[in-house]
């Protein structure tokens, strides 16, 4: 049996699509077999993201509502052999589908896959509940500030109240020089809100929506700073002690970012 | 959203009011909305008074309310105008402090006649009520009221006391706007009630949690 890890956040453009094309594909790179699930049903994004729009045909609600087999609405990656998406309907909305049908849309994922993957979307409504009812564990994504923080809080309640606890965080669009005028939160200040394990961080990289608009998620990049930051998760996730740019003691998180990312 | 349906903590109790022209559908379903963020968090067999002068309920209507009440281990009863409710609070027994072994999360609320022990943080956007005592073993970023029925001389402790409002009975204190230019102090706090505004000091006992 596979696991299922749903990528959300509450507020919406945080990067959680982005998050889910990096990490899936990056466990593609290592040969695992990974499905991405777009659970932002009417507002379809993971298929531009990874470059396969032009080649859907079925999508999730036609699996949930029974048109098709599950088999021929998933799509093969264009580069990894490995690596599917079940793309989102574009022209039907959240109450398309309910927490129960999604949750055994999951475990026959499962069966199938080393990693199933799940872009939830933005909000607390029916589709998140959705997203999150056949997950085994959650990935909260947030950004340097209050308001997106706030959210991932609200967040990591509604996941505990449905019984989903210790979900890990990546923090986004982290820009050192801010975060060092103190313009910025700084992670600390994220990580003693939030009370939750650091998964990652990601550091804000212009090649995100390079790769975004080519249809190519950053982490096949050998060499872009979130390319890297993503691979660092990816491994986390596989158990590997990949070393936190957080803070210990007296050094401070930036310096560490700089030894890390040679800025 | 209009909120149709408020949960208020008076001198004589938890009481309910709802709106008077709403529909009743939309009542239900508010209702259960807060009644669900807030599972776990209404003391069991706990009574909700429901004034009748705000609105009068068909039998259906009331047995709705039973039957929903009734999920989340509540009771509820009809009263008179609360304003001249002859009940006394002191004759009820004061129950039983809450302990809360976790943090609230932005959006979860607590509401209880009583004390109310949290180990945990409360953080920004959750809300505890107690009828009695409130004290918190980690950060109160939120809002905490204090004494809601009315006892003002119930207190909110917290070991970092930096919440956005504090109430206690009917006072109100808001933290100030500038709040990076304080320096948080790094011993427990105790928010009171000294003539008539509510004050923040070193806290006198020394609460234990481990
Ligand atoms: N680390 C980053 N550096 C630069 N740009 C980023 C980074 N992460 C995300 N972005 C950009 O931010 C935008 C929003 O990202 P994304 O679509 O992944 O967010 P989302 O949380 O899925 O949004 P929604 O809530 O709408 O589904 C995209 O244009 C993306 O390219
Ligand atoms: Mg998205």
């Amino acid at each position: 049996m596979g696991e299922v890890i749903v990528i959300t956040s509450g507020k919406g453009g945080v990067g959680k699509t982005t998050t889910t094309a990096n990490l899936g594909t990056g466990f593609a790179l290592l040969g695992k077999k990974v499905v991405l699930v777009d659970a932002d049903i009417g507002l379809r994004n993971l298929d531009v993201v990874m470059g396969l729009e032009n080649r859907i045909v079925y999508d999730l609600v036609d699996v949930t509502e029974g048109n098709c087999r599950l088999k021929q609405a998933l799509i093969r990656d264009k580069r990894y052999e490995s690596l599917y998406l079940l793309p989102a309907a574009q022209t039907r909305d959240k109450n398309a589908v309910n927490p129960d049908q999604m949750k055994v849309l999951c475990s026959d994922l499962a069966e199938e896959f080393d990693y199933v993957i799940i872009d939830c979307p933005a909000g607390i409504e029916q589709g998140f509940k959705n997203a999150i009812a056949g997950a085994d564990r959650a990935i909260i994504v947030t950004t340097p500030e209050v308001s997106a923080v706030r959210d991932a809080d609200r967040i990591i309640g509604l996941l505990e109240s449905e019984g989903k606890h210790d979900p890990k965080l990546v923090v986004n669009r982290i820009r050192p020089h801010m975060v060092k005028k103190g313009d910025m939160m700084n992670i600390d200040d994220i990580i003693e809100i939030l009370a939750i394990d650091l998964l990652g961080i990601i550091p804000e990289d212009e090649y995100i929506v390079i790769s975004t608009n080519r249809g190519e998620p950053a982490v096949v990049s050998p060499v872009a700073l979130a390319s890297i930051a993503y691979k660092n998760i990816v491994r986390r996730l596989l158990g590997e002690n990949v070393p936190l740019m957080t803070i210990e003691s007296n050094e401070g998180f930036f310096y560490k970012l700089k030894k890390v990312f040679g800025f | 959203m209009q909120e149709d349906v408020i949960f208020k903590g008076s001198k004589t109790g938890l009481q309910l009011l709802l709106s008077e022209t709403a529909d009743f559908g939309n009542i239900i379903q508010q209702l259960k909305e807060k009644l669900e963020s807030a599972t776990n968090f209404f003391s069991k067999g706990c009574i909700v008074k429901v004034p009748i002068a705000n609105r009068v309920l068909t039998t259906e209507q009331q047995q709705q309310l039973t039957s929903l009440f009734a999920d989340y281990g509540l009771k509820w009863k009809e009263v008179q105008d609360p304003s001249v409710s002859d009940e006394q609070p002191a004759a009820e027994p004061t129950p039983k402090p809450m302990i809360i072994t976790k943090t609230l999360r932005g959006g979860q609320e607590i509401m209880y006649s009583g004390a109310v022990i949290i180990m945990g943080d409360v953080n920004p956007g959750a809300k505890v009520t107690a009828g009695g005592d409130i004290v918190i073993s980690g950060a109160c970023r939120g809002v905490a009221h204090a004494g809601a029925y009315g006892d003002e001389k119930a207190t909110i402790t917290a070991k970092r006391l930096i919440a956005s409002q504090l109430r206690i009975a009917d006072v109100i204190a808001r933290s100030p706007d500038n709040l990076d230019d304080f320096i948080q102090p790094d011993y427990t706090e105790t928010a009171c009630i000294k003539d008539g505004a509510v004050v923040i000091e070193p806290a006198k006992q020394q609460y234990t949690f481990n």
